[in-house]
């Protein structure tokens, strides 16, 4: 079939928006020593030490930040064990035995009142981020306080990425709706830290309950200046640049900073999550996550302590089906998340989603030239020729296609008439031609 | 629950495919096939039988033995017999092999005439599928058409022994005459449903059109090509037309009548849909793909038009085949339509004009 393609369409039957379901609390937390952002970590605290909820204990060095790591559970640390991280690597994580008395750390958590809120600048909000460890909730895990420092560029426009354009994942809209007066506030405190008005928040046009509930808050305030965006119901919408392009009609050029243009953009749940950690100074210990995939007995929307293991997940949603087929274990959404090679991992808090599938054998045919994979690539790349230089291992043909653009969006693996596993091909490129 | 007996798999992203697939693709283009073989075996059961069945039993033998022979037992220093060998090769073998030389087959078997002898064939087939695609490395490296070099191949060999007859004649009756590009007069009404004499499968444009509909709507051909190729070529006719008043004696009154009756001649719809069209051996992005459909409609004109043969489609194609890596040259394509695309767009169809009227009016050629 010679076509771009525009929507992923649903071949494994994956849930669609379902309700969230508190899943409860394991009596094993690991907290996560390094991450792919930092990787040196450690701990104030001892063998044995009792910790609190929301306690401080320890720090993430990472090249240019440092990131404070906090309890999520009150309890018993017993030390490390050995587990998989969401990078696919073997990480250190800090084991705490769950006592489920939830004691806060009082002497860091307190309440602010939105007259105490409004007060807030830019700095004070961006030292809230930087301590209480605020990051890309969207699974890029950047930390948030780093997008408030603009050096010196005036914004004009903040976007709030609703769209979640992996297909299929449906945490963030469910969160979207029942949590919608923390994203309100959640942006407003944006709007009030950039000093700007307009504040976008950009949701997909097919979503129309999610436009309607905004729609409906927002008309009780007139004069706040957030707009509901609705964008295209396309693949890959969610990525930054198309996203921009969508909602404000500018295309930042790659290589280029939103903020160049007067755009900054955060992830809703970001937002949402950013307004908790100001209004009760404690850091993000909880987040939604979506668990599907052919392979799950009951898939659902859950909403998960950050630290849980994946085996006492997948054990709440009645384990795997057909348990003598080989699985994929995806942690992220169905077109960019990696496979692991274990369910032996921890639930960090930028995991968005769970995806078990049943493995199907793809056989890869010869690339008859159909040419879907220039089609369908939104950075304009000829991705087969990448492929065919890779093959030829010809090192400036790699460099003069230019696979740095790549987005790794898997559109090109994705419409392959011949089922070859193009993104992967181009992954190689990235990493000859960066040589 | 029991979660250590569970087998994990890596694999890479993404994890979705799309309901897609090489055999999907080429069946389409066997079943778009289908209408203009049935019209080939109604107007002439007996030459479309042997057509289709030698060159469908060699090209389909020739992709067998190219199987076999890429696909050898590996050394482990013991004895296997020869059965055993090609069991091991038979492995390799898939069902898009099998499809991929019926397409190569099918259509090389259209695109000859019913008079065509059964070594003219065989010999055709054989050199078709072998240069054509096989030396190449087989489906999607090839760089020529291999039913477009059989075809050529075969002409070539035994042209001399080729002639074109009418459909639709009784079996023993078999009389010669000449196609309309040969200078045959036919109605537009005729050209169009197929009562005229041609090769086999070129002549009933209906069956090509229901075909070419099935195509487009299956997304199996890229419809900017065969627009490209369209447009392009009833331009150039246009143009000739032009130049040369009243070009057929008195009896082509119209511009439109003169420049429909070239469409509908010879195997150019054939070509338009069936040929042009082949995805391994056009360039694959979109402006490329424009710059290839251009010249292989210009080379077909130019041909058809100023060279010694009466048909230049097949020929045209082949050119174009020849003229796809040097537009997909990756440094200069791109899929974005940049300045210097949309500049060789407009210059191919402007210089071939200019090199019509110029031929016209200094050459004294005559279309």
């Amino acid at each position: 079939m010679i076509a771009k393609t525009t929507t992923i369409e649903n071949t494994r039957n994956l849930l669609e928006i379902l309700p969230t379901i508190d899943i409860g609390e394991p009596e094993d937390i690991f907290i996560a020593m390094e991450n792919a952002r930092c990787p040196k970590a450690e701990l104030t605290i001892k063998e044995g030490d009792h910790v609190l909820l929301y306690q401080v204990i320890g720090m993430r060095y990472g090249p240019f930040f440092n990131q404070p790591i906090h309890s999520t559970v009150s309890g018993t640390f017993v030390g490390y064990e050995k587990h998989l991280h969401r990078s696919g690597k073997m990480v250190n994580f800090a084991h705490i035995k769950n006592d489920f008395k939830d004691e806060e750390d009082k002497s860091v958590t307190f309440e602010r009142t939105p007259e105490e809120i409004a007060k807030l600048t830019r700095e004070e909000i961006m030292e809230i981020a930087r301590d209480r460890a605020s990051a890309g909730l969207g699974g890029s895990s950047f930390p948030t306080y780093v997008k408030f420092d603009t050096k010196g560029r005036k914004i004009n426009t903040i976007l709030i990425n609703g769209i979640e354009c992996e297909p299929y994942i449906t945490a963030d809209k469910r969160m979207m709706v029942e949590h919608a007066e923390n994203v309100i506030n959640g942006i407003k405190l944006m709007q009030q830290a950039f000093g700007t008005k307009d504040a976008r928040l950009c949701v997909k046009k097919k979503y129309k309950d999610i436009i309607a509930i905004y729609n409906m808050f927002l008309s009780e305030m007139p004069d706040s200046g957030i707009t509901v965006c609705p964008v295209g119901n396309f693949y890959p919408q969610g990525w930054e640049i198309a996203m921009i392009k969508s909602a404000t009609g500018i295309s930042v050029p790659s290589g280029h900073l939103p903020s160049e243009y007067g755009i900054v953009n955060f992830n809703v749940s970001t937002v949402a999550g950013l307004y908790e950690s100001v209004r009760y100074n404690r850091p993000i210990v909880e987040r939604y996550v979506s668990v599907t995939g052919d392979g799950i007995k009951y898939p659902g929307n859950f909403s998960i302590r950050n630290g849980t293991p994946m085996k006492y997940i997948l054990e709440k949603c009645g384990g795997y089906t057909h348990p003598e087929k080989k699985k994929v274990f995806i942690l992220g959404g169905p077109m960019m998340g990696a496979s692991l090679p274990s369910d032996d991992c921890i639930c960090t808090k930028t995991v968005t989603s769970i995806i078990v599938l049943n493995h199907d054998e793809i056989k890869e045919e010869n690339c008859i030239r159909c040419g879907s994979c220039v089609l369908s690539c939104p950075v304009h790349l000829k991705p087969v020729q990448i492929m065919n230089a890779v093959k030829a291992m010809d090192k400036d043909m790699i460099k003069a296609l230019e696979p740095l653009k790549c987005i790794e969006c898997g559109l090109c693996a994705y419409s392959c008439t011949s089922k070859i596993q193009v993104t992967d091909y181009v992954r190689r490129a990235k990493v000859i031609a960066k040589l | 629950m029991d979660t250590e007996t569970i087998q994990f798999i890596k694999e890479s992203a993404p994890h979705l495919r799309r309901k897609d697939s090489l055999v999907r693709m080429l069946l389409d283009v066997v079943i778009a096939l289908m209408p203009v073989t049935v019209f080939a075996f109604i107007a002439w059961p007996l030459g479309a039988l042997k057509n289709v069945l030698i060159s469908v039993a060699v090209m389909e033998i020739a992709e067998l033995v190219f199987v076999l022979v890429t696909h050898p037992m590996p050394i482990d220093l013991k004895k296997h017999s020869l059965i055993e060998r090609i069991k091991y090769g038979l492995t390799s073998y898939r069902l898009s092999n099998f499809l991929a030389a019926l397409v190569s087959a099918l259509i090389f078997a259209l695109i000859l005439p019913a008079s065509t002898s059964w070594y003219a064939l065989m010999i055709g087939a054989a050199a078709g599928i072998t240069f054509g695609k096989l030396l190449f490395g087989g489906t999607g490296n090839n760089l020529f058409n291999p039913a477009a070099v059989g075809m050529v191949f075969a002409k070539v060999c035994f042209g001399s022994s080729m002639y074109y007859t009418a459909p639709f004649a009784g079996v023993g009756e078999v009389i010669a005459s000449p196609t309309y590009l040969a200078g045959g007069q036919y109605s537009i009404l005729d050209l169009f449903i197929g009562n005229v004499p041609g090769t086999i499968g070129e002549t009933c444009k209906i069956a090509i059109l229901i075909g070419l509909v099935y195509l487009l709507v299956r997304r199996a051909a890229d419809w900017k090509v065969v627009l490209t190729y369209l447009l392009t070529f009833a331009l150039l006719t246009l143009a000739g037309g032009l130049t040369v008043t009243l070009p057929r004696g008195g009896n082509i009154p119209t511009y439109g009548e003169w420049v429909l009756s070239h469409l509908l001649s010879g195997g150019f719809l054939f070509g338009a849909v069936f040929m042009v069209t082949d995805p391994v051996t056009m360039p694959i992005t979109t402006p490329s793909r424009v710059h290839y459909a251009m010249s292989a409609a210009i080379a077909a004109f130019f041909i058809r038009h100023f060279a010694a043969l009466p048909e230049g489609v097949g020929y045209g194609i082949l050119i174009a085949n020849c003229l796809a890596p040097l537009f997909d040259y990756p440094k200069w394509s791109s899929e974005e339509w940049k300045k210097k695309d949309i500049i060789i767009a407009s210059l191919l169809p402007a210089l071939s004009i200019a090199i019509v009227i110029w031929a016209v009016f200094a050459g004294g050629f005559d279309l």
